[in-house]
């Protein structure tokens, strides 16, 4: 046997190591510097940002103190905890008792209660807090029988209204997780407990609910981070009840033209809220896994007599009310105005208006929203892949980044787009371009999820058979790997799209005239009072967002986990 | 058909070494089998030579060409996948067709090769179907067929009968070796499996620990182990507590029952004195050793009647376990656990080993 030397020119190229260059590597290498100038960028200005005197410009810590010992902030950060834990707790209340009954008794229409509960995730909140004035503010119809039967209810405005949208807005989050966690407890734990002289409420207490437990703090942990960061209901109803979120806002157009910092600051002491509360979550998480095999189904128990009733009557008040305000904005978009007098007949005016006075929000949102959708489509297949298949250390920093967006505020991402996309030499601000880059970082996490989830369920070795076959790396991807993962890719773009058709917190900085979308110009229109023209519009978003879903239903395997 | 040299492979995980300077010559057409308990580096060698993963060092020869460099689908080497690996979006035909397409072959030439491979795996009725409508043999016939219609330079087998139930299991492994002897396909087979790797290679090569412990013909690698770890991974065996002393004979714990004289010098050390179950034998009460055989007293602990073949558990008194394997005969089924036996086996089919997992053969 003749020992051939290797040619030094044949010799592999290492980068990071012992890896070698192919195409993976240069889709490595370009999602970083995706990554980097879209999220870790525009993360650094906003932090960068806020150690800076707005005056002088010079390094200081005076931002932060001025944050933790002026009342005016203290009361903000006492307030945004307050509607955030209240908040996530009522959705638990709520949430978890839904998800039991659904999971474990037989309730008639079961399909339509998560159906219901999905609408109203996908459902902007803005437009149930606008709905909610409608029926119980100051005019609202509902205060206004009342009033005529003599009784005085108290305002939807302040804290308690907030809380009450935060809870029926985010449960159906406890609600889906928590259900699919129920049906994937192995009932011999249950008979376990029973058989160990457990009555059927201390099953619940200490065997059923313990177990879902993971499920359950995991959706209350997206409650907290989404009440937090929330703008538009506190932005609606707060009347003077300022959250972080609301003071950010306003801190950032009285700082226009100068540097932002107390916005910023503020954003980051929400976002560091966020963060915290994820990391507890985490903490508490990491010592209860429970895996377990699914050998022995849960069985879907047939209630009696009352407790049947109950159950239903339960069941069905929860998702009708969280549904309700949509359907007023729906019925009110078909209600004649003058103004912002309803007339008290119908008609598609409301309609009409929205074609002459916000075509162009209508063009906006869905050109913005296409293009980053499909961006994100051709992204979360890169990432998806990267990240199950090429594990490194690289891609777990890539799959760590994923989890960002989800914890930083609109107001925090288009702040530092701000910062970042707008110096002397060029100014992106204004322009579509910036609205397609924050819709497309910020949602870019969904698609990438659905897809890893997809990808993850496909064996490895299909990929390295194509490849054994005489398929290069690309090509390999291309012909197996992209069918293969095709219906998470949907279902991920289209879970994109849902949100970001509905992105109003970062949009409401970023955008201008010719760049109004449609949830923007539904927030100007309920602070002028053209209820009418607003109502219309969020019928056409819900209708978009409806379809939507409707299409998710259609293609995805486990459909209601997909919206979580 | 192909040589497949390798040389001085080296491979580790962090701290972990995955291969150890494994030097590998296979001749052109020979079916090769990598055996060893799961991670043993069998998979990760094969797995190399396929370019999923790289070497540290070492070189890679087919035919005397140095592949260890190349990206994997310019390799040109078959593999057949433990979990099948049939593209479950495309039909047998295309599944089959996957390979031939990438070497730009004209589709009127493609044709004949899928019904060729189709029907060298017995597959023709089936080319329309979709690996869905296939049970699991089906699907790994189809995974066999892809991989040999681009008419590879070495086949490369990953576990490829794991997956399947018993009976199917050997009747596929009769038929893959039947296909690799009538191509002539030099061929690398990893498996767990012993009696799949006596029963269908002509090289048995044991690994353990990153670490080729022995290749050779699987009946020198059952009659002539080369230590410890190859006599007790590869068929069933007896390990005795025994000694060497300090006139260099080998014994069984005490003086009396010497197995024989180990030249070399070595003396006092303990060992392990091997010997097949089918080599003891067993009978009622007390007999004396002859030059031959070397007989000890023990208990029956338990029987086991399966059918062709009769299983005894017993203790020696010297302490330790042992099992044979005889012919069923009255006499020895109507033995009881508790019964005093006599053992005995014949000197020259003992092993002698060091103690240890991989412990050196003595003689």
């Amino acid at each position: 046997m003749t020992m051939t030397t290797s040619n030094p020119l044949l010799k592999p190229v290492y980068i990071f190591g012992p890896v070698r260059f192919d195409f993976w590597t240069a889709m490595t290498l370009l999602v970083i510097a995706v990554l980097f100038v879209l999220l870790i960028l525009p993360i650094a200005s906003v932090f960068f940002v806020s150690f800076l005197d707005e005056d002088t410009g010079a390094f200081t810590l005076a931002n932060y103190v001025e944050v933790f010992t002026r009342n005016y902030y203290v009361k903000g950060l006492r307030n945004t905890l307050t509607v955030g834990l209240l908040g996530t707790l009522g959705a638990c209340l709520i949430g978890v008792p839904l998800a039991f009954f659904t999971a474990r008794f037989r309730i008639r229409g079961k399909a339509l209660i998560s159906t219901l509960a999905i609408l109203v995730l996908v459902a902007p909140p803005f437009i149930g807090a606008y709905a909610w004035i409608m029926m119980l503010g100051a005019n609202g119809f509902i205060t206004n029988f009342f009033k005529g039967l003599g009784l005085n209810l108290p305002t939807i405005y302040g804290a308690h209204g907030i809380i009450l949208v935060f809870t029926l807005k985010f449960f159906p989050f406890v609600f889906l997780m928590t259900k699919t966690a129920l049906g994937s407890v192995n009932k011999s734990f249950e008979d376990a407990a029973e058989n160990l002289g457990c009555n059927a409420l201390q099953r619940f207490f200490h065997v059923t609910l313990p177990l879902v437990f993971p499920a359950v703090s995991t959706g209350a942990i997206i409650c907290f981070v989404l009440s937090i960061a929330d703008f538009g209901t506190p932005a609606i109803l707060g009347r003077g009840f300022r959250t972080l979120s609301t003071i950010a806002y306003s801190a950032y157009t009285s700082e226009l033209g100068g540097k932002p910092t107390m916005a910023v600051t503020v954003s980051l002491v929400m976002m560091a809220i966020s963060i915290l509360a994820l990391f507890i979550q985490r903490r508490f998480l990491s010592k209860r896994r429970y895996a377990s095999a699914l050998t022995n189904r849960p069985v879907i128990q047939q209630l009696k007599g009352w407790r049947n009733w109950g159950a239903h009557a339960f069941c069905y008040a929860v998702v009708i009310t969280a549904m309700f305000p949509t359907l007023v904005v729906v019925y009110t978009s078909i209600l004649e105005t003058n103004g912002p007098v309803f007339t008290g007949e119908y008609g598609l005016s409301s309609y009409r208006r929205v074609l002459l006075d916000a075509p162009e929000a209508i063009f906006n949102s869905f050109r913005f929203s296409l293009i980053a959708v499909a961006v994100i489509a051709v992204f979360s297949g890169l990432i998806s892949y990267l990240i199950v298949r090429r594990e490194n250390a690289v891609s777990g920093t890539i799959d760590v980044l994923m989890m960002v967006p989800y914890l930083v505020p609109g107001v925090v991402m288009a702040i530092g787009f701000v910062t970042t996309f707008r110096s002397g030499w060029y100014d992106l601000t204004g322009t579509g371009l910036i609205i397609v880059m924050i819709l497309f970082i910020r949602r870019l996490p969904y698609g990438v999820r659905s897809t890893t989830t997809n990808l993850r369920q496909i064996k490895p070795s299909l990929e390295e058979a194509a490849v054994n076959l005489g398929a290069s790396p690309l090509r390999a991807f291309v012909s197996v790997t992209v069918p293969l993962i095709l219906p998470g890719l949907i279902v991920g773009s289209l879970m994109s799209f849902i949100t970001a058709i509905n992105e109003l917190s970062s949009t409401l900085i970023l955008y201008n005239s010719k760049t109004v979308t449609m949830p923007v110009k539904i927030y100007i229109s309920v602070l002028d009072g053209e209820f009418g023209l607003a109502a219309a519009l969020s019928t056409i978003l819900l209708v978009c967002s409806g379809l939507c879903v409707y299409a998710v239903f259609l293609l995805a395997d486990d459909r209601e986990s997909s919206f979580v | 058909m192909a040589s497949v040299d390798i040389v001085n492979i080296r491979k580790s995980y962090g701290p972990v070494l995955a291969l150890s300077d494994i030097d590998i010559q296979i001749e052109s057409g020979a079916f090769f089998t990598l055996l060893g308990p799961s991670g043993c580096g069998k998979t990760t060698l094969l797995r190399t030579i396929a370019g999923f993963h790289f070497q540290d060092s070492g070189t890679i020869l087919v035919n005397g060409r140095e592949i260890q460099n190349m990206p994997a689908h310019k390799r040109g080497v078959g593999m057949v996948f433990q979990d099948y690996a049939v593209f479950p979006h495309l039909s047998v035909t295309d599944n089959v067709a996957f390979g031939l397409k990438r070497k730009k072959i004209s589709s009127a030439l493609i044709k004949p090769k899928v019904a060729e491979a189709l029907r060298i795996v017995q597959l023709e009725e089936l080319a329309h179907r979709m690996p869905h409508e296939l049970s699991g043999g089906q699907q790994q016939r189809v995974g066999l067929a892809r991989a040999i219609a681009v008419d590879p330079t070495v086949l490369l087998m990953d576990e490829p009968l794991s997956n399947l139930d018993a009976k199917l299991r050997v009747d596929l492994r009769g038929e893959l070796r039947r296909i690799q002897k009538d191509m002539g396909m030099t061929t690398i087979y990893v498996t767990h499996d012993q009696e799949e790797a006596l029963a269908m290679s002509d090289v048995v090569c044991v690994m353990f620990g990153g670490i080729i412990q022995q290749a050779a013909s699987p009946f020198e690698i059952y009659r002539n182990p080369a230590n410890r770890f190859v006599a007790n991974f590869v068929g069933a065996n007896n390990f005795l507590a025994g000694n060497i002393d300090s006139q260099g004979d080998a014994i069984l714990t005490t003086s009396d029952l010497k197995v024989r004289s180990i030249e070399g010098g070595i003396s006092d050390t303990k060992i392990a004195v091997s010997v097949r179950p089918e080599a003891v034998n067993v009978s009622r009460g007390s007999h004396a050793a002859s030059d031959d055989m070397l007989t000890f007293d023990g208990n029956i602990r338990q029987i086991s009647f399966i059918g062709r073949e009769l299983e005894v558990h017993g203790k020696t008194h010297l302490g330790d376990d042992v099992r044979a394997i005889l012919r069923p005969t009255s006499d020895l089924l109507g033995l009881a656990e508790g019964d005093p036996v006599t053992f005995a086996f014949n000197r020259d089919e003992a092993i002698l080993f060091e103690n240890g997992e991989t412990g050196r053969r003595l003689s």
